[in-house]
């Protein structure tokens, strides 16, 4: 992989679209009171009317969705990377970096990476710590450093672990976790790397747990995205910062027909050469047309109690970037 | 970078049974496509062991009380509710709908 093509790619990319739009909002964030009577939490309640939600462009049941979509995810398993490839041309590697970058994470961060099944994040994440350390221990000494690192004043080992970064990747989906668990092990990367099986609604973390929440292209699969929302306000350390990498709409009206036909028409074939399963990635397609644009997220991660929401286009829209701070 | 992946894509994608052989390295960015092919090697899964660390994170999803580990049966349990989540290769599940009752009389699974 030539490194000067990489930078040019990315100016390529990047250049054609991004308003580096990240508005501040601190005068428009409305604390939410942590009230449970909002429509979302009708599903606590028995005996009320099913209610319906989209799955991609058809109506289904809230309790169908989660199934559909797991399946959908179980059939695709095992050709999600290579799928990732094809459908994007590669791209979504260069969307997951600055996913990345933009977080920027140091080391002896916890990052808690939601739906993240074959751990494409998490191995970034890894690798951009380790190199983070690299430069900080190539800079000439403090005398921070220099304290630490003379024998008689070392602490306990417990101290230098703690300081480690973890990683855990939580999926609904168990196929998904096992390749990526899979794919660790070839890397050389699992040591880092905790993997849970765990429903992004009702996280199996305790409060304040983490310093970073990704979510990669997950969110637009989960049945209630303002559950997951408050969950991920529930486990990030004050001072936390969320995170959600998602499709969404283009802006510019001539990149946006090409956009549709190629989804519509070369996706789902891909699909069914590659994956055998053109259906799992039609309701991808149309999983996206469904979702939430960028304002629209944009409150509502708001009104779940993040602070200092924002976002990032993506190559013209296609993917944006947003992120919000507990405080 | 573009036109590696297009050609590997064009050339693996036809060949998934050609086994080749990866050595682990450091870099995040390895090859998608082992995971196509090497799928069948599945004598390191059956036995995983359940990482111990993660149990400084885990908690029961429902009442948000830290868990029992139980070796004999594998599973994390949460006495005060009485429900136990089973690990799986290693990987503990933490979804409330599969944890099991665990009760002296009955052993259904448990509802939300």
């Amino acid at each position: 992989m030539a490194a000067s093509v990489r930078p040019l790619l990315e100016r390529m990319i990047f250049r054609r679209s991004s308003r580096a739009v990240f508005v501040s909002a601190a005068d428009g964030w409305r604390p939410s009171p942590r009230c449970y009577a909002t429509p979302s939490c009708r599903s606590f309640s028995g005996g009320a009317a099913e209610k319906s939600t989209h799955f991609g462009f058809e109506t289904v049941p809230e309790s169908e969705k989660a199934k559909k979509v797991y399946a959908v995810f179980e059939n695709v398993a095992h050709k999600y990377d290579v799928m990732n490839d094809a459908m994007s041309l590669g791209i979504h590697r260069l969307w997951k970096d600055a996913l990345l970058r933009a977080a920027h994470p140091q080391p002896g961060a916890r990052l808690l990476d939601v739906a993240g099944g074959t751990g494409d994040i998490a191995f970034r994440f890894l690798e951009y710590v380790g190199s983070q350390k690299r430069r900080r221990d190539g800079r000439s000494a403090s005398w921070q450093d220099i304290c630490e690192k003379d024998p008689g004043n070392r602490e306990e080992g417990e101290e230098g672990a703690a300081r480690d970064s973890r990683v855990v990747v939580c999926d609904i989906n168990k196929e998904m976790l096992k390749v990526g668990r899979r794919k660790a092990r070839r890397t050389g990367l699992a040591d880092g790397v905790l993997w849970v099986a765990g429903d992004a609604e009702e996280l199996p973390f305790d409060d304040a747990q983490f310093d970073i929440y990704t979510i990669a292209f997950g969110l637009r699969n989960v049945t209630h995205v303002e559950l997951a929302l408050r969950e991920a306000l529930r486990v990030l350390k004050p001072g936390g910062r969320f995170m959600c990498l998602e499709f969404s709409k283009v802006t510019h009206p001539v990149l946006a027909r090409l956009y549709d036909a190629y989804s519509f028409q070369v996706i789902p074939v891909l699909g069914e050469v590659i994956a055998g399963d053109w259906k799992s990635y039609r309701y991808l397609v149309e999983s996206i047309r469904k979702f939430p644009a960028q304002e629209e997220l944009k409150e509502l991660l708001e009104d779940a109690g993040f602070c200092c929401v924002g976002y990032r286009n993506l190559s013209g829209g296609v993917v944006s970037l947003h992120s919000g701070f507990k405080l | 970078m573009l036109r590696n992946v297009l050609a590997r894509f064009f050339t693996e994608s036809f060949f998934v049974h050609r086994t080749v052989k990866y050595s682990p390295s450091i870099q995040a960015t390895s090859s998608p496509f082992a995971s196509v092919r090497n799928f069948t090697d599945v004598k390191d899964e059956s036995q995983q062991e359940f990482d111990t660390s993660l149990l400084e994170f885990l908690v029961c999803p429902l009442s948000k009380k830290p868990l029992r580990f139980e070796v004999a049966t594998n599973e994390l349990i949460n006495d005060e509710l009485g429900i136990a989540y089973p690990i799986i290769d290693g990987i503990p599940n933490m979804i409330p709908q599969e944890a099991r009752l665990v009760q002296k009389d009955s052993d259904s699974p448990a509802q939300e």
